[in-house]
């Protein structure tokens, strides 16, 4: 050979070349077939290997001037990194540890924020309540009214809307179907959403649920059938009510850490409440698929008040044990 | 003072290259790696693609109420949109989590979900990266589907809330969504290896001549050196069209002129040599500039003397 071979650089190539050739195999083979394909010796390889390569990336940067080389080695260590960082989870691992520990776990250290929602939401309650009972035209303002449910309403009506005995598959998943799609559960979804920008929009509409709420329950108080309602509404909004609260403790937590993100950048912290905020976010969602279920065919199938009041509160027990039991370290 | 200011924006007027957004993460082996941040052009492709999938498999079971079970047209409607969730939400998680971040639209455009932190990705920032693509994009993009049933005011929020998620990407260097923002993750473009033969190990036809002193080795820096490893690199197939060869000649020829005139190399270089004396060129420069860069004395460009 001439001169040439003598170049480091090119010396420091010919000598490592097998090796990352094989790395390259390795890694055409994961990215064809997956992890679980390599064999022994392969996946015994791909961790030194890995870091030979980083190595000598880190080597080629400072001797070669070769940008064959260079690219060539960029991109091979940036392919074996994905490789050997890829995340190692399995379907029902994620799933077991999210319902065993970290739900509950990041349900307890925000309870504060809960609370607060809680708080918010049952504020409305009572303004929605007063307002109406000063004044029943607030009831147009307030509920966003679908069916004939209103102050003009008779009693009969009102009661054949809480005890109807249409049941079937296709009127339950219909149902079922069209509570996911309703009101209650687009407003979890905001709330989260919006806790975003600073909570404000998400206080508001946690204030404004509450009131709907307090001058739908304070109607039919007035006409003295509140027990009714409050099974009625119990038996899937206890859970329901109990996702539109967990959201909303999520927005805090992302609310407050756009507007108090104390040492950190906002980006950073609210990157760190996020961590809570997103196991918040589908315990909600959770929570909604549940009281989904409740409503689609639990409140058809279950007619007695007692029967009602038993079930949504029994659940919502659960959901409390769930959230204050689960997850604790021996 | 005003003549370091005249020297500064001279060095700054250098040639840059064609430069792809690259960002870098260190990863635990302490070797910063750097990746192509992915266009918004692949990541809308991908992001169609995987809607497209989810869509055909909602179509699936709307058939099969609407045929098989003769539902009415208002529960097809709910059940379609729910099935919509429920098949897209876990869709999004799981393919990004167990396929190492891409979804089947992502595999199909080449890239992937990457995390900034350079520790791998978590089922945390998975997780959160596609809820709040929920509230970035679906949720927005439901409220455009009723668009015609909502208010004034309604559709004005919808809109504005569209353009800012929208251009968010837009305006940050690692085109991070909000999601990704929140999740601490973002999308690049997979990485490609592919080695090229190293030009200075292969034989040269050089003469007696194409021997180059070191003061004529001074005047180039990596940058011009690596521009001319391009060129080399780019070789003519053995049947290449005569066009294809004279322009190629044409090529050689000019950069030859350049070099000879500015490292004042005297002999006349013939065409049939044109390749040998460039090959050798670059190996001599190459040897040179390596060594220089060994005792520190690392050269960008040809502005390297200015810039000390």
């Amino acid at each position: 050979m001439s001169d040439a071979a003598l170049l480091r650089s090119t010396r420091f190539r010919t000598e490592r070349e097998d090796g990352w050739r094989r790395l390259e195999a390795i890694e055409n083979d994961v990215e064809r077939r997956g992890v679980r394909a390599l064999s022994f010796e392969d996946a015994r390889d791909l961790a030194t290997l890995y870091r030979q390569a980083a190595n000598s990336l880190s080597v080629a940067r400072e001797i070669s001037l070769d940008k064959a080389l260079l690219q060539y080695l960029e991109a091979l260590t940036a392919r074996a990194y994905l490789v050997v960082y890829a995340p190692q989870e399995s379907f029902g691992g994620v799933v077991g540890r999210f319902f065993r520990r970290s739900a509950p776990q990041a349900m307890r250290r925000s309870a504060l924020y809960v609370l607060l929602a809680t708080f918010v939401l049952f504020l409305g309650g009572a303004a929605g309540w007063l307002l109406y009972l000063e004044d029943a035209a607030w009831f147009q303002t307030l509920v966003p009214t679908g069916d004939g449910r209103g102050p003009q309403a008779s009693t009969e009506e009102l009661l054949s809307y809480i005890y109807d005995e249409d049941v079937g598959l296709l009127s339950g998943l219909g149902a079922f179907a069209s509570f996911l799609f309703s009101h209650n559960a687009r407003i979890a979804i905001f709330v989260f959403a919006l806790g975003v920008f600073a909570a404000v929009p998400s206080v508001l509409l946690l204030f404004y649920n509450g009131l709907a709420l307090g001058a739908f329950v304070a109607l039919h108080v007035e006409r003295g059938i509140g027990w009714d309602i409050f099974a009625w509404l119990s038996i899937h909004g206890v859970t329901e009510l109990g996702a539109i609260c967990v959201s909303g403790g999520a927005a805090f937590r992302m609310g407050r850490a756009v507007l108090f993100p104390g040492a950190l950048t906002r980006r950073a912290a609210l990157k760190a409440e996020g961590r809570d905020a997103a196991k918040l976010a589908v315990t909600a969602a959770f929570m909604l698929f549940i009281a989904a279920l409740l409503e689609g065919f639990g409140r058809q199938l279950v007619q007695g008040m007692e029967a009602r009041l038993a079930i949504g509160w029994g659940i919502g027990l659960i959901w409390l044990a769930w959230f204050a039991l689960a997850g604790r370290r021996a | 003072m005003k003549l370091l200011w005249w020297r500064k924006n001279k060095t700054r007027r250098k040639p840059k290259p064609m430069q792809a957004r690259l960002h870098e993460i260190t990863p635990p082996e302490g070797v910063p790696l750097r990746f192509e941040v992915a266009g918004i052009g692949a990541r809308f492709g991908a992001q169609l693609t995987d809607i497209a999938l989810c869509l055909i498999a909602v179509l699936a079971i709307v058939l099969l109420l609407a045929v098989g079970m003769e539902a009415p047209q208002d529960l097809v409607v709910s059940i379609a949109a729910i099935s919509f969730f429920m098949i897209r939400a876990p869709y999004y998680i799981l393919t990004e989590l167990l396929w190492n971040g891409a979804t089947l639209g992502k595999r199909f455009m080449k890239i992937r979900v990457l995390a900034a932190d350079g520790k791998g990705l978590t089922v945390h920032s998975v997780v959160t990266r596609n809820l709040m693509k929920e509230a970035e994009i679906f949720a927005p993009g439901t409220m455009l589907v009723v668009a015609s049933d909502l208010d004034g005011w309604s559709q004005a929020v919808t809109l504005f809330w569209i353009a800012v998620v929208l251009s968010v990407p837009l305006f940050n260097k690692r085109r991070q969504r909000l999601g990704d923002m929140i999740a601490g993750t973002y999308v690049i473009q997979r990485p490609v290896a592919l080695l090229a033969p190293d030009l200075a190990a292969e034989k040269v036809e050089k003469t007696e001549a194409m021997v180059f002193q070191p003061h004529q080795l001074e005047h180039y820096g990596a940058y011009e050196l690596q521009t001319l490893e391009k060129v080399l690199q780019a070789r003519l197939a053995p049947d290449a069209p005569r066009a294809a060869r004279e322009r190629r000649e044409a090529t050689l020829t000019a950069i030859i002129d350049r070099i000879r005139a500015k490292i004042d190399y005297g002999e006349p270089v013939r065409p049939e040599e044109a390749e040998a004396f460039l090959r050798a060129f670059y190996n001599a420069q190459r040897a040179h500039l390596e060594q220089r860069q060994l005792f520190g004395d690392k050269r960008a460009d040809k502005h390297h003397a200015e810039a000390e």
